[in-house]
């Protein structure tokens, strides 16, 4: 009973947060706009310049940023539990550059205007990322967390370079989509958000469906099909809450790294690690990590913009590097990330890094 | 090294020097990386917008008269020669830090020097007052304190590689992909006026277009105070190569031969990288293609550099020519065929076979 008050007071906690962060995201900015003002926008319009700033630019920002935060945040939390592995996150993996590269063709090559035409390509360029980062990993020999993020790493690298090699051709559309490919919330309309929230409210409904799965899935493979779960409708269910979570929110704000790695971490000592409550607490937190970030980043050079990619990234890299220093020293069994295969194969040789100096 | 015992024992010596510099495979391999280098470079001064027959173009080279001369001498040399230089720099630098470091993903790309690099030589062309002169001077600072700041935090009782390559890629990035570094970077360029914004892009991309002599000045430079080191430094990677307890046997002083071999590797690097920009995936890929040439068991060196220039000039010449008119920044070319080497290389065991 008193894990469920805790876990409950942390749900309350993080709305507290958020709620925060949605007043701040409507209040600061190169023009501070007061928060009587700020209400006023919203119940009672008179019109005046700061009171259409909030309504017209930061309303919308607000409404995607909350948006994206939380479909990262819960692909975040998904992706570490299918692979098992603390720094699996859809930007470092290549997830997202997969999405941008979907829509980044769609866009200049293809000629699609609208979101719901562009967020399909999105999905395919998630999905391709996902599955080749999954395979390479999975057939790597190295220590799990090391070949996971480098395999997003040459991902990233690879669809990155077919992405600028698309945009330089055209310097004004290089012009429009440079803040867009580093992600950023500036100047996203309310129907960016209205677009992508279907396809969110399904890869929640998938991510919520997966919970349990992860939960025995955590316990290694054997005893989750002791228990009795079906391992393949959990990894199906958890692959497409992720392209579908990851492909909306980078077809609205662009390829945004870090939050999914950042904010199930932040919350794990909070709710515990099973994943009904982490899911729930993600959805909660990650919402206002993307909107402070935003909000610092609005704050740091006024009156320009850091893009909110930018101030995760500038979070996350020393989250990241913590989460490294902090794991032990990495074993030397090398655990497959998908020993599902029947008949286990024989053991692979130990990673060949010795330590140096 | 997977392949140290077997290669080393069916060579017929125990002398560890054997192959560092004079195995006859390995001359005969640089003498056609060379061959290749002169026929590429060639072929890049002709082909372009105004194609120039061959010979017009030999004779511009020696100084006659010849039609060809503005174009050959003031527009392509430069770049072919920017390209070589920067080339070489970028494979001898690789093929030192996967050497001493003894793994072929421990290279610049990935362990946060050419990020830092990029930072520096960034932050000198869009910050207001600071003239393009000490463009290779921060790159090269960049560098060396990205790389001191990777190992330092990589340090815990010893150097585990899966450490240094996960907290380089997100302490700098790769290629692409934001890293704390990167994103300042991003910074930077998101700050700058508009000018000084797409200079910055078009350089971070990696290109070596409207590349001036000046440009090849500083990864010259470097190479001129590196080949000489060469003896030395393939002498010592190969007593290293033995392990530490027979490099200390043989005399070498571990830490300060590792130190000064680095300190060589991150100037190599920072100066390629201030001169042509972050052309990505030439560290980490050259000295592998050269030591699977030269199937020597450590990194080539003078292989790795000759491999190194002959893949920058050609994935330039290429970036030129394959879509022309339009021109790609060379960094997008070695990128597309790099990265997916890199996923390649994860999958066999231990990245050497």
């Amino acid at each position: 009973m008193r894990q469920v008050g805790r876990r409950l007071g942390a749900l309350v906690l993080g709305a507290t947060l958020l709620g925060l962060a949605l007043l701040a995201s409507l209040a600061l900015g190169a023009r501070p706009v007061a928060l009587p003002d700020v209400v006023g926008a919203l119940t009672d319009f008179d019109g005046s310049p700061d009171q259409i700033a909030v309504r017209s630019l930061r309303v919308p920002r607000t409404v995607v940023g909350v948006v994206v935060g939380l479909a990262l945040g819960v692909a975040g939390a998904v992706m570490q539990g299918l692979t098992r592995n603390p720094v699996a996150d859809p930007g470092l993996l290549g997830v997202s550059a997969g999405a941008a590269l979907g829509v980044v063709v769609s866009v200049v090559v293809g000629g699609v205007a609208a979101v719901s035409g562009y967020v399909w390509f999105a999905f395919a360029g998630a999905l391709v990322a996902a599955l080749t980062v999954y395979a390479v990993a999975n057939r790597s020999p190295r220590a799990p967390i090391t070949s996971l993020v480098l395999a997003g790493a040459a991902v990233t690298a690879t669809l990155g370079s077919i992405t600028s090699a698309v945009l330089v051709v055209d310097q004004q559309t290089l012009e429009q989509y440079r803040f867009w490919a580093v992600g950023s919330l500036v100047g996203r309309e309310v129907g960016l958000a209205v677009a992508i929230l279907p396809f969110v409210g399904i890869g929640l409904l998938a991510a919520a469906m997966c919970a349990r799965g992860l939960d025995a899935l955590a316990l290694g493979d054997d005893v989750a099909r002791a228990l009795g779960r079906n391992l393949a409708t959990t990894r199906v269910l958890c692959g497409l809450a992720i392209v579908l979570l990851t492909g909306a929110a980078v077809a609205a704000a662009g390829p945004i790294a870090f939050v999914g790695l950042i904010v199930p971490h932040l919350v794990r000592p909070l709710v515990g690690s099973g994943h009904g409550w982490l899911l729930a607490a993600c959805a909660v937190y990650a919402p206002s990590l993307l909107l402070w970030a935003d909000v610092l980043g609005r704050l740091l050079i006024r009156p320009a913009e850091v893009p909110a990619g930018v101030v995760t990234a500038l979070l996350g890299a020393p989250f990241l590097i913590w989460v490294i220093r902090r794991e032990r020293r990495s074993p030397a069994s090398t655990r497959s990330l998908d020993p599902a295969v029947p008949g286990s194969a024989p053991p692979p040789p130990p990673p060949r890094e010795r330590a140096v100096a | 090294m997977a392949a140290v015992g077997p290669a080393r024992l069916t060579s017929g010596s125990l002398l560890p020097y054997r192959h560092s510099l004079g195995g006859v495979r390995n001359v005969a391999v640089c003498g056609v990386l060379a061959a290749l280098l002169v026929l590429t470079s060639t072929l890049a001064l002709s082909v372009g917008e105004f194609p120039l027959p061959l010979p017009e173009v030999l004779r511009a080279l020696v100084g006659l008269p010849s039609s060809a001369e503005l174009i050959v001498l003031e527009l392509r040399l430069p770049r072919v020669l920017t390209g070589i230089a920067a080339g070489a720099a970028l494979g001898l630098a690789g093929a030192i830090f996967q050497a001493v470091i003894r793994n072929p993903l421990a290279s610049p790309d990935l362990i946060g020097v050419t990020a830092g690099g990029s930072l520096g030589a960034v932050a000198a062309i869009t910050l207001a007052g600071i003239s393009a002169v000490w463009v290779p001077v921060l790159a090269l600072v960049g560098a060396a304190v990205a790389g001191t700041l990777v190992y330092v935090l990589a340090w815990r009782r010893g150097i585990a590689l899966s450490r240094l390559v996960v907290i380089g890629i997100a302490l700098g990035g790769t290629g692409f992909a934001a890293g704390a570094l990167n994103s300042l970077t991003s910074l930077l360029v998101a700050k700058a006026d508009i000018t000084d914004a797409q200079e910055a892009t078009v350089w971070l991309t990696g290109s070596l277009h409207g590349r001036d002599l000046d440009m090849a000045v500083p990864p010259l430079l470097a190479l001129l105070v590196a080949l000489p080191l060469v003896p030395v430094a393939a002498r010592t990677l190969r007593a290293l190569s033995l392990g530490d307890d027979v490099a200390a046997g043989l005399g070498t002083h571990l830490a300060r031969a590792r130190l000064a071999l680095l300190a060589l590797g991150v100037g190599l690097a920072a100066t390629a990288t201030a001169a042509v920009g972050a052309v990505n995936f030439v560290a980490l890929g050259a000295p592998q293609i050269a030591r699977r040439l030269t199937r020597t068991s450590i990194e080539p060196l003078v292989a790795s550099a000759l491999t190194g220039a002959l893949v920058v000039t050609a994935a330039d010449l290429l970036a030129r020519r394959a879509f022309a008119p339009v021109e790609l920044p060379v960094g997008v070319f070695t990128a597309a065929i790099g990265a997916p080497y890199l996923l390649w290389l994860l999958t066999r065991a231990g990245g050497v076979r």
